[in-house]
Order: C-alpha cells, then structure tokens, then sequence
C-alpha cells in the first residue's frame, strides 16, 4: 500500500481559484453568445483575483511558521502568502484597466490567459524545489507570451510575442541547465536540500548557481539581461504591459530573494557580488538609456529595468532588512507602474495610436485627474516625499549601507539624480500646451467614458500615497513575511 | 554504474547547449531558431537524467519528463506565433522583425 500524500488545499487555494477563474473564461469564449462574453470573462476573473487575494490573506493569517507541502517541492508561508495577495491584486486592477481596451471578440482567452498567468505567480512564488520553480516560471511565461501577442492585428504585437518567446525560452533553457548542474553538484532539488547537501563539485555548482541567476535576471529584466523588455513593453497591448512590468517582477524577485536565500547560503559571498553588479548595471543603464526614449512605453520599460536595480540592491544586502526593502519596495513600485500604465492606455485608447511625450501634450490640462494621478506616479518613480517611493529607496539603500555595500548607495543616489530628468521631463510634457490647432481628437472619435480605469488609477495613486502615510503596517507585514526566510 | 562515466554525458550536453545557444542567436528563421531552443532544453533533460542516475534517485528524471511536456507546450505556442505572422504575410526572419527599435 502507498501512501497518499496528504495535500494542504488551504495552501493551494489561491493557485485554484485563478485556475479556475481561468477555466470559466474559456468556456465562456465557447459556450456564450458574443454579446455576453466580455462582462462574464472580465467578471470571473476578477472574482477569482479577489477571491486569490482573500485565500492568501487567510493563508498568511493562518501560517505563523513556514512548512513545506508535497515533498517538499512547496513552500506554505508568509513570504508566497504576502507575494500572492500583492500579485492577486494587481491582477485585479488590471482586469479593470483591460476592462475598455479594444478588440477583436477574444475576450474570453485575454481573460483566461490573465488569470491563467496570475495563477502560474501564485505557484510560482511557493515553489520549494527547482522543478516548481521551473514549471511554474513556464506556466506565467507561456501564458505571457500568448498575452503579448494577442492583437494579431497589429504587426507590432507579433513582433513583441515571438521576441519575448525567444528570448524568454532561451532564459528558461539557461536556468534549466543551471537547475541541472546543481542537481548534479548537491543530488538534490529541494531548496533546503540543495543547502544542506555537502557540495561534491564545487565547480557544478557555481556554474550552475550562475545560470540559474541569469535565468531569472531574464525574468526580473535587470541589464543585462534585459534586451527584450522594451521592445515588449512597446509592443504588448498596454494593458498586459501593465500586468508584466508589476506581476512578472513581483514573482520573480520575489522567488530571488527565497531560492538564494535558502538554497546558497554558503555561497552568499558569490551572489551578493553577482546580484550588486546586476543592480548597478541595470540601475545605470535603465536610467541613461530611459533618457532617450520618445515613446512612452518604452521610457517606462527602461524606468522599470532601472526601478529593477533599486530592487535587487534589497536582494544583494542579503539581510532582513534587505528582505523587507524589497517587499515594501515591490508593493510601491507595483502600484505605480500599474497606475502609469494605466494612464497610458487611457491615452492611447484616446488617439487612438502609440503614445509619444508629444502625445501626452495637454493630458494634465483635458483630464486633469489623470495628469494628476500620472504627475504622482513619476514622483513616486523618481523616490519624491509624499509618494511611498522615497521610503522604498531609502530602505534599500539602508539596508544595503548596513551590509557594506556603501558603493551600491553612491551609485543609487546618482542614478535616482539622473532619473530625475526623463520622470520630471513627463511631467513637464503633460502641461504642454498644445501646439495651436493641433486637435488631439481620436480619429473614431472620443473613446466612451470609462469608470473602470478611472478606478484602478485611483486605487494605484491611494496606494503610492497611501504608503508614504502607513509605513510601518506594511513594513511589519513584510516583516513577517520574510522571518519565514532562513536569514 | 555501467558505460560511460558521467563526465560525458555532461560533455555532450554542454556541446548540445553550445549548438542550440549559437543556434538561437545566429539563425534567422524562426522555426529553426524554435528547434535550437528545443535542443538547448534537450541538453538540460540529458544532464538532469545522467545526474539522477549517478545521485541515485529519481528527481532528476521526473523533472525531465515534466520538462518534455513544458517544451512541447512553448513550441506549440511558437509555432501559433509563427503561423500568425506568415497569414499576416509579415517576412519570417528574425532580422527583419525590427519593428520596435529605439
């Protein structure tokens, strides 16, 4: 007789939920007249969200000492419980900010795609062994690459797809390779394991840990690893481009931190420096290139591979302090990249084409409560009082101070001042008048009125502002989260 | 352990991770490039499988065959991508999809 695993549903709730959300949106796309599909898929999906996000919020409540589930190849604890509520909830608001997008009558495979990526997060950051990490980074990533290319209509958004799926499955293929080497070094996969096992080939494991980092600076779009996210972020219907540039970092620094944490500790003298250099690179190059950009959703992807940078300083100061930067930073940085996004696509939906710093000419003066909300969201990115973006950064730079790193904060202070130049350059775009007789007409016309956006930039400016107000709730949850982690 | 030692096999999966990798980056047709990043995933099946016979334990092989399923699931995507582009009559060359740059 062989015993049946036990399995802890309450763990893998969230996971189901979104999976199922996902289930009912695809049937709807079959089973439901055309006129029906739209509400029902953008309807389940976010109740399944909001239901993920709940489920892990009790999860999180539940849990007071991490336990590993399944042979250990999942993690129950407060780190993934944390990371699924913030990805449950971006996914949320993205569904809000999909909610008005045109096009064609797939909606019910956008939506099932969504909340099939959502739920790839949510297994992703428990995983507890290289197999999970692997297939669950597959489940997000397939279901991102169909995402991007989803308006087959415009030439761009194939281009997008078939670049991400590229580049995107040659960086799952380095992290394989380096998954096996360690295999091979430790025997193990478990991440504790791979920890405790005597390191027989040192070399396989190094080489091993090396491309395993790589793969997943492929993920978070840190430089130099990070020459697809622009071309993506341009090319991906912008309100996915939302949903990557917030969920995909999220999870995957998310799972950084817990696999080099648990799983190298011995070798933390290796990745600290490997995970600096990629930081600072990303800072430096994010920053300086992001200062070209005409485009706006390409300026905000390389803002997103520099606000990457911050981010991985947390990771590199290999402390709970640094842990908790991170999480507070990611909370933050998601809200305002979600919210920028956002605006952008208001825009967009409002030409009618692409989006240049010419485009947003005169947003803040026609929609003054969109400019407004953008104007917080570049005063966030640029770390500004007021917004929870100058304790993000602060945070990581104290964090990194205390474990030596005093280099990364010089270099972090100088590329927050550069920064400041393209982010304040949108602002200043914003209340530009217009030039005299230029109509910033739709060429269909004025989109309809869109209460649903209006929502999901609202509740990303709440948040960005809000966080400068209750620092210390969020920090104390953070706190909790990442005591699961064996610093 | 019988055959080879396992210092092989992990030489023929580096060559074949080397083969897929070059292949991905110098091809110009994607489908070929599609079937390098098969064969850069083959190369770490190989290893996984030689690793777990030499560890003695099975992980590495059930991590194989669920990489198998994986790579059959982002071809099938890959391939939805590339049949997408040739109806849109868009060139089937790497090179020439450039037109996000900036």
């Amino acid at each position: 007789m062989i015993d049946t695993p036990s399995v802890d549903w309450l763990a893998l709730s969230p996971t189901l939920a979104l999976l199922g959300a996902s289930a009912v949106a695809l049937l709807v796309a079959v089973l439901l007249p055309a006129w029906m599909r739209k509400g029902v898929a953008a309807g389940a999906t976010f109740l399944g969200f909001a239901l993920a996000a709940v489920l892990a919020g009790v999860v999180y409540e539940d849990t007071p000492r991490p336990e590993a589930l399944l042979a250990n190849s999942m993690y129950r604890d407060r780190l993934a419980a944390l990371a699924a509520v913030v990805l449950a909830v971006i996914g949320a608001v993205v569904v809000l900010v999909s909610w008005a997008e045109r096009r064609r009558d797939n909606h019910g495979e956008y939506y099932a795609l969504l909340a099939a990526a959502g739920a790839g997060m949510v297994f992703f950051v428990g995983a507890g062994n290289l197999m999970t990490l692997f297939l669950g980074l597959e489940w997000f990533s397939i279901s991102l690459y169909v995402l991007v290319a989803l308006d087959t209509d415009r030439a761009t958004s194939l281009e997008a797809g078939l670049k991400y799926l590229i580049v995107g499955g040659f960086g799952s293929a380095v992290l394989l390779f380096g998954s096996a080497l360690v295999y091979g070094a430790t025997g193990e996969l478990g991440f504790s394991q791979i920890a405790a096992a005597e390191a027989g080939q040192d070399a396989f494991l190094v080489a091993g840990l090396a491309m395993i980092l790589a793969g997943l600076a492929f993920k978070v779009s840190a430089a130099p690893f990070h020459m697809w996210t622009p071309d993506v972020y341009q090319g991906a219907p912008t309100s996915v481009t939302a949903f990557m540039s917030a969920a995909t970092k999220t999870a995957a620094l998310v799972l950084t931190l817990r696999l080099l944490v648990t799983a190298f500790p011995e070798e933390s003298e290796i990745w600290t420096v490997a995970v600096a250099v990629i930081a600072s690179v990303s800072m430096v190059w994010g920053n300086l290139a992001a200062l070209a950009q005409r485009d706006v959703k390409r300026l905000l992807a390389y803002s997103s591979i520099a606000q990457a940078g911050f981010m991985l300083i947390g990771v590199a100061a290999y402390s709970e302090r640094g842990g908790e930067a991170l999480l507070y930073y990611l909370v933050v940085y998601s809200a305002m990249s979600v919210g920028a996004f956002a605006v952008v696509a208001v825009r967009e939906r409002e030409l009618a084409k692409p989006v240049t710093l010419e485009g947003l000419a005169g947003l803040g003066w026609e929609r003054p409560l969109y400019g407004l909300a953008l104007w917080v969201f570049m005063l966030g990115f640029a770390g500004f009082p007021l917004t929870g973006g100058i304790f993000a950064k602060l945070f990581v730079f104290s964090a990194a101070y205390d474990s030596g790193d005093w280099w990364l904060v010089l270099l972090g202070v100088a590329a927050t001042a550069v920064s400041l130049a393209y982010y304040l350059n949108v602002v200043r775009w914003l209340y530009m008048r217009t030039a005299a007789g230029t109509p910033l007409v739709a060429v269909g016309g004025s989109p309809p009125h869109d209460p649903a956006v209006g929502v999901a930039v609202a509740a990303c400016a709440v948040v960005t502002v809000g966080s400068f107000f209750v620092v210390q709730p969020i920090l104390d949850l953070a706190s909790e989260a990442v005591d699961s982690l064996p610093f | 352990m019988n055959g080879p030692g396992i210092g092989w096999y992990v030489i023929v999966a580096a060559i074949l991770f080397a083969t897929g990798a070059m292949g991905v980056m110098l091809r110009r047709s994607p489908l070929i490039v599609l079937l390098s990043l098969e064969i850069m995933l083959n190369a770490g099946n190989l290893t996984l499988v030689a690793f777990s016979r030499q560890a003695g334990n099975l992980d590495g092989q059930i991590f194989a065959l669920a990489v198998m399923a994986v790579a059959a699931g982002e071809v099938a995507v890959g391939l939805g991508l590339i049949v997408a582009m040739a109806r849109r009559r868009l060139a089937l060359d790497v090179d020439q999809a450039s037109a996000l740059r900036g």
